[in-house]
Order: structure tokens, then sequence, then C-alpha cells
């Protein structure tokens, strides 16, 4: 399955590592045998890369010097400086790691020791001292050595190259009349198809190709900011590869798709705990060997495609659809799950298959509505027929309207990007 | 053992009932007293899944309001901005 | 909370100040008190604001009521059973033209003389404080160790637990449509059913001219719009709030490590309360603080926000019983530091209201000096 050849050396805290260039950092540290990525700011638990989709915050690490990097979005190159973070005195030995026992539950700050003085003024004193998650960046940079902004002015703004985004854009383009841009933050297009076992890259690029084809430009490490709508009478605010670019168009299309959410069970943010469509990119997109035994929890058409998938390649599979997970086992790396009525399962690693939460900020920021869906994963933005919203101009597609998963977002997209392209005509 | 809800600020799911027994009832007061959503992810991971629980008791959850920006972005991409190159 | 029908001191706005005085109203006797909140509980300025607590300030009254706030401070977590993380840090004002430095000299000896420490230090002096600081374009600088920041939002929910458990009824969600003065009283209609007041205190901040006029009431103050911005979570390196002069810009680091920074720009608003996030307030404050501390430029800003100050016409707050309607006293434009002045005002505001004597500062703040013309100028306003 694997045909990855480590070939450039990383230095982790100062270790050499091997790994291969230009794969995520959270991935070639993983494949090479790393666990712990870093603590979490509280408690010091061990951190390492949940979602793999530069969504969830687990991954943060220190990278040629600057702080709180997400591993997971950041290449590997050859002599890269990677330093766990929040930890002391390494990742995996964290003395401060006792706040975890400390507190066994959780705590409120807000009412604990707020008297005699003495032991107020004592906790304020750890409490500033240990706050904090990155140290300050090494570097910085002048003023005039920084980049100048950009205004851009396009018909159709689509924001998120997924399923959905591709094809409302490419369905928008496609008689030539309209200039159509897709923004997006990963590093291809693609979305949700990179991670899904029976599409992955090849139907990525298909789709983007096919895009391409037809006039539609797609910018990537490209992220939305967010919807200004009082600055020049309405911009969207695109980070672009570190060039501020101030967007109007005359039809926004928000095909941000959804976020990878945890299941709740005791320990349920072990490292070795997974998004399922991080596994799903591990296997698909990275190809790497999953070795061992993959607990796969959730009983939703995605959760049986990636069981489906990594059994046919050999791997051990439990899918635990329809059980009740108590809690997980393991110290720094997940060893195994309690399931309700005493089973013990052991396994590797868990992909946890819950329903994807619709990322609707940017479309909500736009004015759209929306509605908790326990079906559609979270807050859903809610569209017509047409996929337009209750504001002029703004329509949404795919999984932000509520997770459906690749095909329905991709089918949602053309029919949106037909109605979009019907709408300027 | 914890139930975590928020991984960035390590909030727990006890953490969450305690606020919600203390009387705040809406996502915009339980974000304040727990310090979820607050972290590097804003609430990319947990904010719908604390909405579920309030749902879970009865309360009628809207979503607290999305600060920009959605993605974290350098002070250095934003510095020069207004200056068109 | 249900609203009770009948009360002696009804409070309009449950931020810091509304909180605040129904706490010492509670605590010295009075527990006939209910506090009306149009949403929950911080979600005005009290509870969108950077935290800082400082004594330079240009006159002797703040001066001096920032001594004691900051000493009550210290007290507030042993006597509010809450935590509010106030770390004295200090406060270092930077001047970049020759002008600003004899502002800050005469208010430095103005200062001195009030027993406060602060002390005017060569751009180098600054550097020793803050290493990463650019200090090239600097001429000089005010630093007082002293002053500090604090958490915000913990203050309201002390004074209102606190308030709630000697009898007080803090009301969420509710907001007044209408105030009928009956002579021996006043008659309030809120969102949530009506209600019958001895008194009425207006502490509702930027809102508070909407809730004068509704007794004929017209107030000099406005609200403006004030921006923020948060930063990715850092270990701490920062010991001051830092403030430039020339440009208002204000930034530190909080308890939770992030930089938390703010600027004005202009807004037109036209004396509504808006709460809008703008790109241009991002674009300003980014630059302002990379050409001060270059080391953040490849800091993240999370998230940003904004709050309504409360903008009088001499920067200075209104408080007292309004002349022309007995019974309604105002506690308002405090022109974004009421939430630093709040402790030590509402103590004697609430204590006032109980029975005791006229505090010396409603003087100087008393709602007939504007028609008077009698204004004290306060200079140290930020942002």
């Amino acid at each position: 399955m694997s045909d990855r050849v480590p070939d450039c050396t990383v230095f982790l805290d100062g270790s050499a590592v091997r790994a291969v260039a230009g794969e995520p950092v959270a991935v070639g540290l993983w494949a090479a045998g790393v666990r712990v990525l870093s603590r979490s700011v509280k408690y010091h638990r061990p951190r390492a890369a949940f979602c793999l989709a530069g969504h969830c915050g687990a991954c943060l690490m220190r990278i040629d010097g600057q702080p709180n990097v997400k591993a997971c979005q950041t290449a590997l190159r050859e002599g890269q400086r990677i330093e766990h973070q929040n930890s002391w005195p390494a990742g995996e030995h964290d003395l401060l790691g006792a706040a975890d026992a400390v507190f066994p539950r959780g705590m409120d700050h807000h009412t604990m020791f707020t008297s005699p003085r003495a032991a107020n003024a004592l906790l304020r004193k750890m409490v500033h001292r240990l706050g904090g998650l990155g140290r300050l960046p090494e570097r910085g940079g002048e003023l005039a050595a920084l980049p100048s902004g950009r205004r851009r002015k396009v018909d159709v703004a689509v924001i998120g190259a997924g399923p959905a985004g591709l094809a409302a854009a490419l369905t928008c383009a496609q008689d030539g009349k309209r200039s159509v841009v897709v923004y997006d933050e990963q590093d291809r297009p693609g979305g949700s198809l990179l991670s899904h076992p029976r599409f992955g890259i090849a139907a990525a690029d298909a789709l983007a190709a096919e895009a391409r084809a037809v006039g539609v430009e797609l910018r990537c490490h490209a992220a939305a900011i967010a919807w200004y709508p009082e600055d020049d009478g309405g911009l969207l605010a695109i980070d672009d590869g570190g060039v501020l670019t101030k967007l109007t168009a005359r039809r926004y299309i928000y095909a941000t798709g959804s976020y990878d959410v945890n299941a709740l069970f005791e320990n349920n943010d072990r490292p070795g705990i997974w998004a399922a469509r991080a596994v799903g990119l591990l296997a698909t997109r990275y190809r790497v060997k999953l070795a061992g035994r993959t607990a796969i929890l959730g009983d939703g058409a995605y959760a049986h495609a990636l069981a489906e998938a990594l059994a046919s390649a050999g791997s051990n599979v439990e899918h635990l659809a329809s059980e009740r997970v108590l809690r997980a086992r393991g110290r720094l790396w997940v060893s195994g799950l309690d399931l309700e009525g005493g089973r013990r399962v052991r396994c590797d690693r868990v992909a946890v298959a819950a329903v994807p939460a619709p990322a609707s900020e940017l479309a909500r920021q736009h004015g759209a509505a929306v509605e908790l869906r326990a079906k559609g994963g979270g807050f859903a933005c809610l569209v017509d027929g047409r996929g337009a919203t209750r504001v002029d101009q703004v329509y949404a597609c795919g999984d932000v309207c509520g997770f459906v998963g690749v095909e329905a977002a991709r089918a949602h997209g053309h029919s949106v990007g037909r109605a979009v392209a019907e709408s300027l005509a | 053992m914890k139930t975590i809800v928020c991984r960035c600020e390590d909030v727990t799911l006890d953490d969450v009932r305690h606020a919600l027994a203390l009387g705040f009832r809406d996502l915009e007061e339980v974000k304040r007293y727990t310090g979820l959503g607050t972290g590097p992810c804003q609430g990319k991971e947990c904010m719908a899944l604390c909405g579920f629980i309030l749902a879970e008791r009865g309360c009628v959850p809207v979503p607290f309001t999305t600060r920009p920006p959605v993605a974290a972005v350098a002070l250095g991409t934003l510095a020069r901005g207004d200056e068109e190159g | 909370m249900s609203l009770p029908r009948e009360t002696d001191v009804l409070i309009v706005g449950g931020g810091v100040m509304g909180l605040g005085i129904a706490y010492h109203l509670a605590k010295n006797g009075v527990r006939d008190v209910v506090v009306l909140e149009r949403s929950y509980l911080n979600y005005g300025a009290s509870g969108r604001n950077g935290g800082g607590v400082r004594m330079q300030w240009s006159t002797e009254t703040n001066i001096r009521l920032m001594q004691e706030s900051i000493e009550l401070c210290k007290r507030f977590a042993g006597e509010l059973k809450i935590n509010i993380w106030l770390r004295q840090g200090g406060y270092l004002f930077l001047a970049r033209a020759e002008a600003e430095r004899a502002r800050m000299e005469r208010n430095i000896a103005l200062q001195n003389r009030c027993g406060v420490p602060t002390r005017l230090i060569s751009p180098a002096e600054a550097k020793r404080i803050v290493p990463e600081l650019e200090v090239s374009e600097l001429v000089c600088a005010a630093h007082n160790p002293r002053d500090g920041i604090v958490f915000p939002w913990p203050f309201l929910w002390g004074y209102a637990n606190q308030a709630a458990a000697r009898g007080v009824a803090i009301c969420p969600f509710t907001s007044v449509e209408r105030i009928v003065p009956t002579g021996a009283g006043f008659r309030v209609q809120t969102s949530r059913g009506e209600v019958r007041a001895q008194r009425i205190v207006n502490a509702a901040g930027a809102w508070s001219p909407e809730v004068a006029k509704l007794v004929g009431i017209e107030l000099p103050n406005r609200p403006h719009r004030h921006e923020i911005l948060s930063t990715e979570p850092l270990k701490p390196f920062l010991k001051p709030m830092v403030s430039l002069l020339s440009s208002g810009l204000y930034f530190s680091q909080s308890m939770r490590g992030e930089i938390v920074t703010g600027i004005s720009v202009e807004d037109h608003d036209d004396g509504h309360v808006k709460m809008g996030s703008r790109l241009q307030f991002l674009t300003k404050v980014a630059r302002e603080l990379v050409r001060v501390m270059p080391r953040l430029s490849q800091v993240k800003v999370l998230r940003q926000w904004a709050g309504p100050y409360d903008v009088s016409p001499d920067g200075n707050p209104i408080v007292g019983e309004a002349p022309s309607v007995p019974g309604f006293y105002l506690c308002c434009g405090f022109v974004g530091h009421g939430f630093m002045m709040a402790p030590v005002v509402t103590k004697y505001y609430g204590e006032f209201l109980a029975g005791s004597a006229r505090p010396a500062f409603f003087d100087p703040w008393r709602p007939t000096r504007f028609a008077e013309g009698t204004l004290v100028k306060e200079e140290m306003i930020l942002g």
C-alpha cells in the first residue's frame, strides 16, 4: 500500500527524524513513530493530530521558530526545526502533566482559592506563569518588508474547493460568460474528496481539472477570513498566501464544508483518536500503512466506506457502529476502548465518525440564517431550492447546509451553480 | 476521568454541566464561563457539540457570534493591507 | 428570575456599574433592588473591554479614585468569592513627540503628589522593561509599575451572585420600554411586565441617553464604537500594558497569554450603538502594533470584537440625581474607563443610595456642569 520513501531529515527538539518531504509535519512525525506532538493548555494532556484538516487546534507545534503552527498544514522540508509546545522537559515526559490528576473531572477556575489572599496571590502567579501556549516568535518583520494588500472584483466567488464548491464553480462557469474564482485554505483542491476512500486525490484532481478547463480560477492556501459588511460597502477578506485580498463579487457561494467533531467519552482526546476523515486521509491521500488495529466509531455512510476500504487493504478493523464507548484506554496513545456492557476492545487507533459540523461561520457573517440539526451535524445554513440564503446574492451548498457527504454535496453544488448562473443571465 | 468538549481550552463535559447548573443557559454564556470555543480553533470543533448538550437540556441553542477572522491571520498580513500593491 | 412588581431601587443596566451598585446597596441594607439587563450579563461594554486598570490620569479626582479602585481589586476575590486575575504588571505610556513629553511631565508631577510612583523614563529604559519594543521613534515614556490588568467577566458574575444572595433581583433579557414618573416614584414598563420603583439608576452605559430620553432628559454623552482584537496564546513575555499616546494604540498580554490590543477607528454610527467588526480596524491596529513591536508580525489574530464607549463631552462621567427628575439617578458617561473605575464608584454610589454621605466625585461629575460651562477635561483617554 505504501510507497513512501523518507527523503529528508528534520529535527524534533534537536533530534534527527527521517521524513518524506512535502508531507504534513503531523503525518510525517506520526509515521516516524512520534506519538505526542504537544501538551494541552490547562492540564498538559498529551496532544496529537485529530482532524488533519487544519481546523481543530490539536496539533500545534513550534516550527522553524514560529509558535502554534498547525503541524497538519505545514509541509515537511529538509532541515526543519520542529519543537513540542507547552511541555517540560519533553513532549512524552511532561512533569506539568500532574495538573491533570489534581483536577480529575475539570475545574472552576473562577471560584478556586479566592481566599486567603496569600493563596490567591500564589494562584495568580502560577496561572500567569503557566499560561499561554507557544513562545513568542523568534523573529518578526519590519513593516516595510511586509506585503501590501490587493483588491479584486469577480462575478462569482466560491469559498471552498471541495466537491460542492468545485461542482458549483464549474457549472457556473461552463458557458464562459462570467469570471469564477474558488478560494480554499488547503494546499490542494478537493476538500472532503481527498479523505474519502472511494474518491481520493485522483477524483479531486479530475474535478479540479474539469473546473479549470472551463476557466475557473482555483486558489489554494487562500483562506477566507471574514465577511466585513461595513468596509467599502461589504467585502470578503481573503488571506491569499499571506497577502490580504479584499474581494467583492456579484454572487457569493459558500461551500465551506464541515468540521470534524469528536464523540463524548472519557479520555476522548487521547492521541491516536482521530477523526474518521483524518484516518481516511492517512490511508487515501498520504498512503501511510495503517499497521495494527483500527476501531471505527459510528454508523454513517462514511464509517462504513472507511471500514470497507481499510479491511480490503488488509488492515485489521473493528467497526463499532452502534456500541456506546465509555472511555479510552492508554496513557500517551490510545490502546483500547471500554464499551457499555463491560466489553473491552483493544486497538492501536480510533477513527471517530461523528457527523461533521457545518462550517457555517462565513455564511453566518454574511447574514445567512442557521439552525441546529442533529442529522446535519450542527448549525446548518438555511437555503432555498436554488441554494439561496435569506440574503440577496449569497448562496450556500454542500455540507455547510447540513452534512450530506461527498456525492450529495457535489450534486448540490451542481444545482446551486446552475441557479447562480441563471441569476446572472 | 475527563471527557473533553473543547480540546483547545481543556473544557470538560463536567465543566459545561457545572456552568449549566449555575444558571448559564446559552452558548454565549457557557462560552464565557467555561472558556469553551475561545482557543486556537475558535469553536470549530466544540460549538456544535456544546449546542447539542444545551439542546438536550431544553435550551434553544443559538450559535455564539462568529468573530472574525474565521481563520487565524498573521498581523503581518494585515499591517499593510490597506496599501494596494 | 421572575420580575418583581415593586421595588425601592430599579437599576437599568446589568453591566459592572449597575451590578456593582446593586451589590453595595444590598451590602448596606437596601435589598429591595432590581437590576434590568437587556441581554445576558457581559453583553455590553463590561464584557468587551481590555481590562486595564491604571492610576495614570490627568486629574486628581481620577488618580485618587483609581488608586482606591486598584486596592479594591486586590480584595475583590476574597470579598466577592470569584477570581478577577489582577496582575500589576504596570502601564507603560510611550511618547513619540516632544509635545507629549510636556504633557507627560505635568501629569506625572500630579500623580506623584497623589502618591503614585510614576516615573518619566528614557526610550532605553522602556526597552529594558519591554525588550521587544522598537524604540527608535520614541522620545520618552511614563511608567507606573502598580497599574495592571484584570479579567473583566468575573466582576459581573461576582457582583451579581453576591447581590442575588442578599436578595437583589437580577433580571437578564429584560429591556425597559417606558418610564412614567408618578410623583412618588416611577412606573416602568419592561419587555417582561411592569415594575413600580421609588428610585431609578440609569447605569445603561452607551445606552444611557436612550434610557434618559424615556423620562425626557437629553444627555450629552454619545456611543462610540471601540474595537479590540485578541491573538493566539503565547507564553508570558509582556509585563506591562503598553500604550502610545500619539495613536491611542494599547496592548497587553492577558492571563491566558493572548495579546489584547485596541485602537480607535472613526465611526459613523450617529448616536446608535453598533458592535460590528471592521477590517479597517484590523489593518490599522496591525500596522501600529507591528510598527512598535516588529517581533509580533507573524503572531496570528484569533478574534476581533467591538464594544461601545459611552463618550461624554469632557471625558468625565455624569453622575448624581437628574435635576429635572427627582429620584432618577445617573451613572454614565465613563468614556471607556468605566470598568476600571467601577469598583470604587459603585462602592460610594451604593453607599450613598443606602443613606451615606454624597461622595466627593459627585461634584466634579455633576450633570449640570455642561449647562454651567465648567468643564475639566480629562486628557488621558485612550483608544
